[in-house]
């Protein structure tokens, strides 16, 4: 750029005078910046221009020169109350208005999440402990609906075991020694299966157990046919299998059963179709 | 106020009155009231009351925006013309001064107005305008529309019939023609 023909071109005047456009100012101030003599060009019009203005100064009364700075002082003074209220103190007003505006918000917003928490912990525990109920009501259920299932399942098989035509009922009857017991052996001869009905059978100590044999004639020792609790009451117990007999026989036994019988406590006997 | 603080250079009294001194615009008002409110009316040319509303708006715009007052830029005295001019231009654009000046309703009669007005009150012209007699018409009228009336160099175009580029023309060279006058 030739700096002394962008001088010589009107652009000081321009610019000085406030008629150039956004981007003629903006080329001319970074000129400005870059070069010295357009500067040093740029002061002398503008000393010009004020020495004339000064020179051609039209004459104020003094009435208008204190108009003009009780005004300055009115914008002052607001302009302060402003700025007190603008810059520190108007931060602590601003902070008081939020604090105020926000304090009343924030205070609802706090109450309601207290409520809203409480309201919630409330239903959670109303929800957990009705879970927990439900759920030990149904595991109850479910216990109950299994040994109910059992005993049906029991009872059904009983039955069929019972209606089973080829199923002999031998009705055992109490001895002597124990005149009130009573028991029922469903045999199915055909397939040797041995069921065992406990009727009433008194209660044993825990070191003793029933014990089922099998009277089969020719031979010496009645065959055993398991043992049994007496708290198997009313349900049908599955004992070993046997071809033949002639009669059935409870005896009382120690624990888990004993190879012979002690047959001085036989509790009850029932013959067989077999023993006729 | 105590004794008259001295300002010895414009840096000085630019600084006190980014301090919003009392004194410093006390001092900026006695040196340069009287040259701007030249500018005013040289802009706000018939009606003083108006013209010495906007000198006070003046001072109270410079007492606002001194702090964006940049020194680089330019004179401060520059910068405070610039704002009279400004004032005064939208003084003469507003409704409050429309509305005195019922006589020019049309805005076409506003233009001819205005240059046969330049014209006639060149009799009275003080400052610049003093300066702008000694252009030649056809530059004088472009000037007194430009810097006078606030029009941008489109605007003066059109309204006087004349390519753009011959208004710049003439703009530029009416102002290097001030300058030397001005020198």
């Amino acid at each position: 750029m030739n700096i002394q023909q962008y001088i010589e071109s009107g652009i000081i005047e321009t610019y000085v005078l406030g008629l150039a456009s956004p981007s003629e100012s903006a080329e001319f101030e970074q000129l400005c910046a870059q070069y010295p003599e357009l500067v040093a060009a740029r002061t002398k019009f503008e000393e010009g221009l004020e020495k004339h203005a000064l020179a051609n100064a039209e004459q104020l009364s003094t009435g208008v020169k204190v108009k003009v700075l009780e005004a300055i002082e009115d914008t002052a003074s607001a302009g302060a109350g402003e700025r007190v209220s603008l810059n520190p103190p108007k931060i602590v007003t601003m902070q008081n208005e939020s604090k105020k505006g926000s304090s009343g918000w924030l205070r609802f917003v706090a109450a309601a999440s207290v409520v809203l928490l409480i309201g919630l912990a409330w239903f959670s525990y109303q929800f957990y402990s009705q879970n927990s109920e439900l759920q030990r009501s149904n595991t109850a259920l479910q216990e109950k609906l299994n040994s109910t299932q059992g005993t049906l399942d029991k009872i059904v098989q009983e039955q069929s075991i019972v209606k089973d035509p080829n199923t002999t009922v031998v009705n055992m009857v109490g001895t002597k020694v124990a005149p009130r017991s009573s028991a029922n052996v469903y045999w199915d001869s055909t397939n040797s299966n041995v069921y065992l009905v406990v009727k009433n059978m008194p209660k044993l100590p825990s070191d003793k157990q029933y014990q089922l044999w099998a009277l089969i004639d020719g031979e010496k020792q009645p065959k055993d046919l398991g043992v049994f609790d007496a708290k198997d009451d009313k349900i049908i117990l599955k004992m070993k299998d046997t071809k033949k007999a002639q009669a059935f026989a409870i005896t009382i036994e120690k624990t888990g059963g004993s190879p012979s019988p002690t047959l001085d406590s036989m509790q009850a006997l029932g013959k067989t179709l077999q023993s006729q | 106020m105590g004794i008259p603080k001295i300002y010895n250079t414009e840096q000085e009294l630019v600084l006190a009155l980014k301090q919003r001194e009392n004194q410093a615009f006390s001092t900026l008002y006695d040196n340069y009231a009287g040259a701007l409110y030249s500018i005013i009316k040289q802009i706000i040319t018939d009606n003083n009351e108006l013209a010495s509303d906007v000198l006070q708006e003046v001072f109270i715009n410079i007492y606002r925006k001194i702090d964006t007052y940049d020194q680089t830029k330019g004179r401060l005295f520059t910068w405070m013309l610039n704002i009279a001019r400004n004032a005064s231009i939208d003084m003469l654009r507003s409704k409050s001064y429309q509305n005195s000046q019922k006589n020019q309703e049309l805005p076409d009669n506003v233009y001819k107005g205005t240059a046969n007005q330049s014209t006639q009150l060149n009799v009275d012209n003080i400052g610049l305008k003093k300066v702008l007699e000694k252009l030649k018409p056809e530059h004088r009228i472009l000037m007194e529309l430009a810097y006078f009336k606030g029009f941008t160099h489109e605007e003066i175009a059109e309204m006087m019939s004349i390519p753009l580029g011959t208004v710049k023309t003439r703009i530029r060279n009416a102002l290097l023609q001030l300058r030397e006058y001005l020198q």
